[in-house]
């Protein structure tokens, strides 16, 4: 093996890992999102939508990327699904929780690193014996050192560069355009997906993830002029919203109707396993089925078949739907806790 | 366009300004923020001309957070009809679908038949609840005097009008496929498309067409061979070219825009109507946001009671109108507002009520006269296995092979919708079927759950749009003893529904039995509860029938001015500088929606008075 076929192996892995990074950070926004009790919490469901759903466009951006150089995004099967609680290359740690402050606390940190957060630790009354051990995501494991998901862009940006330096910029990108996910397809979804056929186009669509997720924390609003996910949460941390010449710090603007209470307090990472009760574990099976096979569409979409997002559309529905009967039942052992999606591969159809 | 012209609040501010400024005057004063408002609003501003906008009913849906409360009105509605999401406001009130039922309401109706149709006034207009069906009319629409010697020739034919068919259906955002809209006479200049593909079919769609497509019938001696159609849609899907798809109106400023991307396509939510919780579904309100803002002042909650016109030129010199605070309270001021050009786009109703308040109805008798709806049928049953109702937007596709042809010289033309919703229009299904299982089969458990699975997703749903002519004996008066509460008076409705129409009904009734019958449909129409729609009787036949909130005729367009209101521009006979836009301008309907057609007239006219006012 030369050292070309080398480095072309790392910098396909650093983008699998981004496409796994990128959709791990899906399920916990969800949980959120969909334990807020119906017409409560307007402005809150508006903010976790928004931000979620562009953490859908970086994970299509990372595959386009992916598949400009000849690779093949995976997000089916054990190794490529996320489990929970899940360990970023920087060190902060994903659990699946309802709307709360503590988790708000979490999505700060997350699109923050220089956020200074109390880490939740396993002995916190929400997490407590819900947090038996600790997966680590594919960018921990690949990544040499602890390093921020900036830095993390930053490499493969870096190794794309090299590559292309090297072996050429035509002979890198040589993946089949027809297999770019583009606007026909994906939409509503925190912008739009340009295709990645070259260095310059590849630069942009990770520089997009960069600057929409993590960002330049100097400035509040990214080049569309939205305010950046931080800042998106902040105003949910403050119960405030930002008002134009408010500075980075705390805002100043209108307040904003954050009700703690209305939502339902599901357990923290759910498993399957954790429903003895058959009907709670027949729709939590339901709702792994569900997950399971939405990924699937989205494999089948990221190699080759972009129209399989058709399909997925509905299938997000579905997902929504049965997520929904799980958060709306309190467990039966009576802590008050409720069930809610785990969010698990399933590897049955 | 700043920020700060963007909210209901601004609006109120600046219409205080504009007060306190004395009387400012204006380009022009568009009466009425619906579709044809908006439109002329939009062209007028961007070419550079002052425009108010004087709305009737507040402009509760125009903030995201607004739309959301009219979303939430709909969800806790007992009863989902078209206006559960939009209720009235007191000082504009507004027809409802449950009048007829209950014989009150807004309209004072003198029938013979009842007329039973409905509309908004908020702006926005009726487009917040329209089912999104953009079809054009057909060449043969145009002529019906000349090639079948029934109902009136327009003073424009399809060819003068195809160009803004198509700004319409750019400005509106439609989506089709002109490979399958090309046919019965309805030509597209070369090269066209719509701006969005079809939104795809939907299985039920694809099981009556394959058990449909290629059936002949047989109309007035002339055999026709039937096809399920993709109707053209005002609701968002695969965009063609560079077109951008229009989402939701959200317009915080300062990053806080958050909903923007919403309805970016339809996701088959089944609420087109009464709302899009999307908003994919085109609504007026987008139009209104991409007016030239610095060029538009809107004031909402201002209703229009009066044209005052200068006696002998005929030239209109102003409009008053009454302020009002709250909706429930008729407390209100006074105010006129002026401009060189007027423009009633206030709906076919509104406008003819506004000119005969204003003592305008003319020597001719043309002003009110000629209401036309497309009265329609349902025709209802159960197909021998699963259609996959209650998915996907409301109707997707229809049967409109029978909008033309040589039978039109006796009877109405008509046009089949397919329902997506299984019996929810007709029997109020769901519900009503679960009611009828528990306390008539006395289902319970695993045998209840067994019989809805077999039974619901098979509930197969056709309207049937039937042609309706314009006739004098049909029109819009007003009556002293029937006044709103600011005072203004209500609509008094005289409407018949003539044997050309009847007629129409009972061979479209032929026609849908023959479909059901080749299909393997068991028909359930009129079978059970559709007691509360109206009927009206015919050689021994008694019809159901709906409105489709399709008013139209009341201020017909034609020729000259002896029998007729507008011109072809629709500017007014009598009052050169007023124009009456909407629906009210035609002079036949045909069978299709009228909002696409009444929306390229509306672009005409807007390029009409660009010209005329000089800039």
């Amino acid at each position: 093996m030369n050292t070309e076929s080398l480095e072309m192996a790392r910098l396909r892995d650093l983008l699998q890992a981004a496409v796994e990074l990128e959709l791990s950070t899906i399920p916990p926004y969800l949980c959120a999102l969909y334990s807020l009790w119906p017409e409560s919490n307007d402005t809150a469901r508006l903010i976790i939508r928004s931000v979620v759903v562009e953490e859908m466009l970086h994970m299509v951006l990372a595959a386009n990327v992916l598949n400009a150089i000849g690779g093949e995004p995976r997000v089916t099967g054990r190794e490529h699904v996320p489990r929970y609680p899940h360990e970023l290359p920087d060190g902060v740690v994903l659990d699946l929780l309802p709307f709360c402050p503590e988790a708000i606390e979490g999505f700060l940190k997350v699109e923050n690193p220089q956020y200074s957060h109390r880490a939740l630790g396993a002995d916190h009354p929400l997490l407590a014996g819900r947090r038996p051990d600790v997966h680590l995501a594919h960018a921990t494991t690949i990544t040499q050192r602890p390093a921020t998901i900036g830095a993390f862009y930053a490499e493969i940006i870096e190794g794309l560069e090299k590559a292309a330096a090297t072996t050429g910029e035509q002979a890198l990108f040589r993946g089949d355009p027809a297999r770019q996910i583009t606007r026909d397809y994906y939409y509503a979804g925190g912008g739009i997906p340009r295709p990645v056929t070259d260095l310059a186009s590849a630069r942009a669509a990770l520089t997009e993830i960069i600057d929409q997720g993590e960002g330049d924390q100097a400035s509040m609003y990214d080049s569309d002029g939205d305010l950046g996910h931080y800042f998106r949460f902040k105003q949910l941390k403050y119960g405030r919203s930002y008002l134009p010449l408010d500075d980075a710090g705390t805002p100043s603007g209108p307040e904003i109707d954050v009700d703690w209470t209305a939502a339902y307090p599901m357990i923290a990472n759910p498993r399957g396993d954790d429903y003895g009760d058959p009907e709670l574990r027949a729709a939590s099976d339901a709702a792994n089925r569900t997950w399971s096979g939405l990924l699937r569409q989205l494999e089948a979409a990221f190699n080759g078949f972009p129209e399989a997002l058709l399909m997925a559309v509905p299938a997000m529905f579905s997902l929504r739907d049965l997520a929904l009967v799980l958060l709306a039942n309190p467990l039966p052992c009576g802590d008050g806790r409720h069930a809610g999606p785990a969010f698990e591969w399933a590897q049955d159809r | 366009m700043t920020a700060e012209h963007m909210t209901a609040e601004h609006m109120t501010a600046e219409h205080m300004t504009a007060e306190h400024n004395g009387d400012r005057t204006y380009d022009v004063v568009v009466v009425g923020a619906g579709v044809a408002g908006a439109l002329i609003a939009k062209r007028l501003t961007h070419a550079g001309f002052q425009v108010l906008v004087l709305e009737a009913g507040p402009s509760t849906a125009w903030t995201f957070d607004g739309y959301t409360e009219h979303l939430d009105e709909f969800y806790t509605a007992a009863s989902k009809g078209p206006e559960s999401a939009w209720p009235p406001a007191g000082n504009a009130p507004q027809p409802d679908t449950a009048d007829v039922r209950s014989g009150g309401g807004y309209f004072v109706q003198r029938g013979p038949n009842k007329y039973g149709s409905s509309y908004t006034r908020l702006l926005g207009g009726s487009t917040l609840h329209w089912l999104g069906v953009c079809l054009r009319m057909l060449p043969e629409d145009f002529e019906l005097r000349s090639r079948y010697g029934v109902g009136r020739d327009w003073p424009l034919g399809y060819d003068e009008l195809e160009p803004y068919y198509r700004e319409a259906e750019w400005e509106i955002g439609v989506s089709a496929d002109v490979a399958e809209q090309e046919h019965l006479g309805i030509r597209f200049s070369g090269g066209y498309d719509y701006p969005m593909r079809r939104v795809p079919p939907s299985y039920s769609d694809q099981v009556l067409g394959a058990a449909v497509d290629g059936m002949e019938v047989t109309l007035g001696g002339e055999p026709f061979a039937l096809k399920v159609r993709n109707y053209p849609a005002g609701r968002n899907s695969i965009p063609r070219g560079d077109y951008q798809p229009v989402g939701a109106v959200d317009e915080r400023g300062d990053g806080q825009a958050l909903a923007a991307d919403l309805g970016q396509r339809c996701a088959g939510n089944t609420a087109c109507t009464p709302i899009c919780p999307i908003q994919a579904k085109y609504n007026a309100q987008k139009t209104l946001a991409q007016a030239d803002r610095g060029n538009l002042r809107v004031i909402d909650k201002a209703v229009v009671s009066k044209i005052l016109v200068d006696p002998v030129s005929g030239v209109v010199t102003g409009v008053e109108y009454q302020r009002y605070q709250d909706p429930g309270s008729p407390r209100h001021t006074r105010h006129t507002a002026r401009a060189r050009g007027y423009v009633l786009a206030a709906h076919a109703v509104e406008n003819a009520k506004l000119m005969l308040a204003s003592g305008l109805g003319g020597a001719n008798a043309a002003l009110g006269a000629g209401l036309m709806d497309h009265p329609a049928l349902y025709a209802w049953g159960l197909s021998p296995s699963s259609v996959g109702a209650f998915r996907g937007p409301l109707s997707t596709a229809g049967i409109d092979d029978l909008r033309g042809g040589s039978f039109r010289g006796a009877h109405a033309a008509f046009r089949f919708d397919i329902g997506n919703d299984g019996w929810r229009a007709t029997t109020g299904a769901p519900d009503t079927t679960v009611a009828a299982a528990v306390t008539g089969q006395g289902l319970f458990g695993a045998s209840l759950r067994g019989h809805l699975e077999a039974t619901l997703p098979r509930q197969v749903r056709f309207s049937v749009a039937v042609e309706q002519l314009w006739s004098s004996a049909n029109r819009v008066t007003i009556d002293p003893r029937y006044i709103d509460p600011l005072g203004n008076p209500r609509p008094v409705i005289n409407y018949h529904i003539d044997d050309y129409t009847l007629a129409g009904m009972a061979a479209a009734t032929d026609v849908y039995k023959q479909m059901f019958s080749r299909a393997g449909i068991e028909d359930a129409t009129d079978s059970g509860n559709s007691g509360w729609f109206p009927s009206a009787g015919y050689n021994g036949r008694v019809f159901h029938y709906h409105g489709m909130g399709h008013f139209a005729g009341t201020h017909a367009m034609g020729i000259s001015a002896a029998d007729s209101v507008i011109d072809a521009d629709q500017r007014s006979w009598a009052h050169p500088n007023l124009f009456l836009v909407g629906s009210g301008s035609f002079p036949t309907m045909g069978t299709s929606n009228p909002t696409l057609t009444l929306a390229a007239l509306s672009l005409r006219t807007a390029e009409k008075m660009i010209k005329e006012l000089g800039r």
